[in-house]
């Protein structure tokens, strides 16, 4: 059955409730009436066989019934829990809580109304109710008993005085009337009457005593016949209209014609006197006599019916506890798959959700808290909706605008290596792997230390391990030699942190420089080539002029040539100093010795460099300082002392007084700066980076190899340096080098 | 499913083993049918017989407490044959019912045959009633008439005594066992 019509199902349980309940409520209602009204029902019908069948066939059925629903309920709970239905087990708990509520109330208090009712049955046939009834009986039946004796004794003495009358003759008959009136209070009966067999002859009656009229029993043929039969007969006759209370009467008969047999041919037919003497009991005993009488059979038919009526009302009893355990269990049940319909449906919309179908809405069917419920999650499936589709679309960007990173990343001219934090190369793009003459498979995937364990390569890989600071970059140059050909990387590392804000992994972008520096070489060598033809050039030219003058003043015989001669090897000696000199400088820039770096003091390397400088020009201001952490670095004492005495210099030179310059260092990670500050009249961006190569000079003089010479050292050194502009004006130079 | 209907056709059996128990009757182990004979008076069959031990003292109990009480014969004419639902010629049943009245102490005692009252009786001493209610004597109950009378019959009687309870609430009828003649053929029985 589907989900909705389910529920639509269970909206019509609510009428089945109510109206079972109302069922409940009129068959509790009219049973209780039966019983009330049935208390005035006789004892026989209530023990009517018939209604013992009735009642035990309808508890049949209602047992039936209730194993029915329970058993159905059961099985079906247990198939939708075989079948993994969502939510079977949470019903399964609420219907078996359900029955129990339902049943339990009603165990418990059945054994309780039945221990009552039997309790009460006893006091029923409790010992004082049967002594009572038992006793008046026994009265009633003595006062009978002794009315019938008094009238049996009455009756043989009237027969006594009687049984000699003529009973035809009309005379004795008047002497009879007078006789049985006589009699009749002599004896103190209440009434007396004499038959002739069955033929009322005369009769007399009390009339004082409650008679209405004069009583006649010529109707009374059986008990004359028994009188006669037996010699004597009793009667209590039902109430009569004849006598204001109930008359107990007996006969006497007597034989009269013993003697007249002898004379008489053939067989005589017997003649007899009936003697008929009556009591009347008044109305207020005789109703007294028969309220104790029939109280004893009631309490008779009672005990004989005791079984039978303990049984009715337990069918009774039983049968109002079935109809309460059905109609609640039904009841119960039915609430239970009610409550549990739209928490399957939840479930049902939960796992159709969960599986991707968020065009699922859950049916509500009702208006209560769950149907809230219900609401709210329909309403989450329709945002869960809308922001699937957002993050589909989002994705859809993130995956075309990857696409075009990926085409950017590959054709990239530099190589890009992506490194994690265990030191796994995580992607690189095709100009790396060209730079490290590598496959693909050989690098990403695997620890750059097993990549790139060659001597070579090995240098990039101890590089990318150094220590960096998280969100540092650092930049350097290599030279190495990959597949037998030697190459110059700018390499630079840049490290990004994790969200923890610990290190993370790396970018390493590689640069070849080679070419470019092949290129630089060879302008850099033009240029030499060229100043050193133009410094040859100028010395050469005063050599040959003078030579050329001693020659021909040699040749004109000139006096003054000794003079001149003097004066020209003075000139032609003094260039050609000037050609060792900068033959000199030359040898020096091209033997640079071999770095040995140890930790250097700054301090005292501070102090004696601006005593050496301080003086030079008036006005000039000099002074130092070292920072926190910044006090030694880790570098060649002597190579240090010349670079920073060729930074001084030039500082010095081009600071004009009112001028400072200062020289400082500060701490900066694993790095110290050491700067050299001047206030003089700065560098022109254009020539900021030309201020590094060989032979570029502002001043005018000198060979311009000296920041040349400083730059190789530092590099020499695997630090670096670079050149900024100092507030308000000036110049300063940065030295990163290794802290000790 | 196949669980399902185990389980209906379980609670049917219970159903009808609890229908069984209430419709079942109650052999007594005391009262039964004696001197069980039958003779014909031209068309009618007369049964004589007497019911023995019927009068216990809860018997006698339910007759002084004036509630009707009743004793019901049973009789069934069955003739050879091998099926037993083909075996029932004629059934007949007579009630006797006695009621006691406290203030007249007179019983009156009806029979009623197949249902129709036949006759009333008014007896004063428990003796005879005690002989009203068991003994009968040439009492008709069946009509022969047509009947062929070379076929093997058999009358079997049955004296229902009243109910008890079983499990206090479960009302199951109390009887004799079923008494019966031997085989006859009509006209070998004593007219």
């Amino acid at each position: 059955m589907d989900l909705r019509e389910q529920l639509l199902r269970h909206r019509k349980d609510t009428r089945f409730i109510f109206g079972g309940l109302t069922v409940l409520l009129g068959i509790c209602g009219v049973l209780y009436y039966m019983l009330q009204r049935g208390r005035g029902v006789p004892a026989e019908l209530a023990a009517n066989k018939l209604l013992l069948f009735t009642l035990w066939y309808a508890n049949l059925i209602l047992i039936l019934a209730i194993l029915l629903v329970f058993v159905r309920s059961f099985f079906r709970l247990l198939l939708e829990r075989q079948n993994r239905i969502l939510g079977s087990k949470f019903k399964t708990k609420l219907v078996l809580t359900a029955v129990a509520l339902s049943l339990i109330p009603v165990l418990i208090l059945f054994p309780f109304a039945t221990k009552l009712l039997l309790d009460s049955f006893e006091q029923w046939y409790s010992l004082p109710i049967q002594e009572v009834v038992e006793h008046g009986r026994d009265t009633a039946e003595f006062l009978t008993q002794q009315i019938q004796q008094n009238n049996q004794r009455a009756g043989c003495r009237v027969l006594d005085q009687v049984i000699g009358f003529d009973l035809e003759s009309l005379d004795q008959q008047l002497a009879l009337q007078r006789e049985l009136i006589q009699l009749r209070e002599e004896l103190q009966v209440h009434y007396l009457a004499i038959f002739d067999g069955l033929e009322y002859i005369h009769g007399t009656a009390d009339m004082s005593v409650g008679f209405r009229r004069e009583p006649n029993f010529r109707g009374s043929t059986d008990f004359l016949e028994e009188a006669m039969r037996e010699g004597s007969a009793w009667r209590i006759p039902e109430e009569s209209l004849e006598v204001d209370g109930r008359l107990l009467l007996s006969a006497c008969a007597g034989q009269r014609n013993l003697g007249l047999a002898l004379d008489t041919e053939g067989p005589v037919k017997p003649t007899f006197t009936v003697v008929v003497t009556g009591t009347v009991l008044p109305r207020d005993i005789a109703r007294k006599s028969r309220v104790l009488l029939e109280a004893h059979q009631a309490y008779l038919q009672l005990s004989v019916q005791r079984e039978a009526l303990q049984a009715v009302f337990l069918s009774i009893l039983l049968m109002v506890t079935l109809l309460v355990m059905l109609a609640f269990s039904s009841i119960g049940m039915r609430l239970a798959r009610r409550i549990t319909a739209p928490i399957q449906a939840l479930a049902d919309g939960t796992r159709r959700i969960s599986q991707g179908d968020l065009d699922y809405q859950v049916p509500s069917s009702v208006d209560d808290e769950l149907g809230v419920l219900v609401d709210g999650f329909n309403s989450m499936t329709r945002e869960l909706k809308r922001n699937r589709e957002l993050v589909e679309r989002q994705h859809r960007e993130l995956v075309s605008s990857n696409r075009r990173q990926q085409a950017v990343f590959q054709n990239v001219a530099a190589g890009v290596l992506a490194i994690g934090s265990d030191s796994v190369v995580l992607s690189c793009n095709g100009a790396a792997l060209d730079i490290l003459s590598q496959r693909e498979g050989d690098v990403v995937g695997h620890n750059i230390v097993d990549a790139w364990c060659d001597p070579e390569r090995k240098r990039l890989a101890d590089f990318l391990n150094e220590d960096f600071t998280a969100g540092g970059q650092i930049r350097r140059q290599l030279q190495l030699t990959i597949g037998g050909v030697w190459k110059t990387l700018e390499a630079k590392v840049t490290m990004f942190p994790d969200p923890a804000g610990l290190p993370g992994g790396r970018v390493l972008v590689l640069e070849d420089l080679t070419e470019l520096i092949q290129a630089q070489k060879m302008a850099t060598w033009n240029e030499v080539a060229r100043r050193i033809a133009h410094e040859i050039k100028n010395p050469l030219t005063p050599i040959q002029l003078t030579a050329e003058r001693l020659l021909r003043k040699h040749q004109q015989n000139d006096p003054q040539l000794g003079e001149l001669l003097e004066s020209g090897v003075a000139t032609i000696v003094r260039e050609v100093q000037s050609l060792k000199t900068m033959v000199d400088e030359f040898s020096r820039f091209a033997r640079m010795p071999q770095p040995r770096p140890r930790n250097v003091e700054l301090q005292p390397l501070f102090q004696e460099l601006v005593r050496l400088h301080r003086g030079i020009k008036p006005g000039l201001e000099l002074d130092w300082e070292v920072g926190p952490g910044a006090e030694t670095v880790h570098f060649d004492p002597e190579q240090l002392r010349g670079v920073l005495m060729n930074l001084v210099d030039n500082a010095v030179a081009a600071t004009e007084a009112p001028g400072h310059v200062q020289l400082r260092s500060k701490a900066q990670g694993r790095r110290v700066v050491v700067q050299v500050a001047d206030s003089g009249k700065g560098i022109a961006a254009e020539d900021k980076e030309k201020v590094f190569l060989p032979y570029f000079s502002t001043k005018g003089r000198g060979s311009g190899l000296g920041l040349s010479i400083v730059h190789r050292i530092v590099t020499d050194h695997q630090a670096q340096i670079h050149v900024t502009d100092n507030e308000p004006q000036g110049t300063v130079f940065s030295l990163e080098v290794r802290r000790s | 499913m196949k669980k399902s209907a185990f389980t209906l056709s379980t609670v049917l059996a219970a159903a009808l083993a609890f229908l069984w128990l209430g419709i079942s009757v109650e052999a007594s182990s005391e009262a039964g049918i004696e001197d069980l004979g039958l003779r014909v008076e031209g068309d009618q069959a007369k049964v004589t017989f007497r019911l023995t031990n019927a009068f216990d003292e809860d018997f006698e109990r339910r007759i002084q407490s004036g509630l009707p009480t009743e004793l019901t014969f049973r009789f069934v004419l069955e003739r050879e044959r091998k099926t037993w639902f083909d075996k029932s010629v004629a059934r007949g049943s007579l009630q006797v019912i006695a009621m006691y009245n406290a203030v007249t102490s007179e019983y009156l005692v009806n029979f009623k045959q197949d249902g129709d009252l036949i006759e009333s009786r008014v007896v004063r001493e428990p003796a005879d009633l005690r002989s009203a209610m068991t003994e009968l004597e040439a009492f008709p109950i069946f009509s022969v008439a047509g009947r062929n009378p070379e076929e093997l019959l058999q009358l079997r009687v049955r004296a229902e005594l009243g109910t008890r309870m079983l499990l206090a609430f479960i009302p199951r009828t109390v009887a004799t066992e079923w008494a019966h003649t031997d085989r006859f053929r009509l006209n070998d029985l004593p007219r």
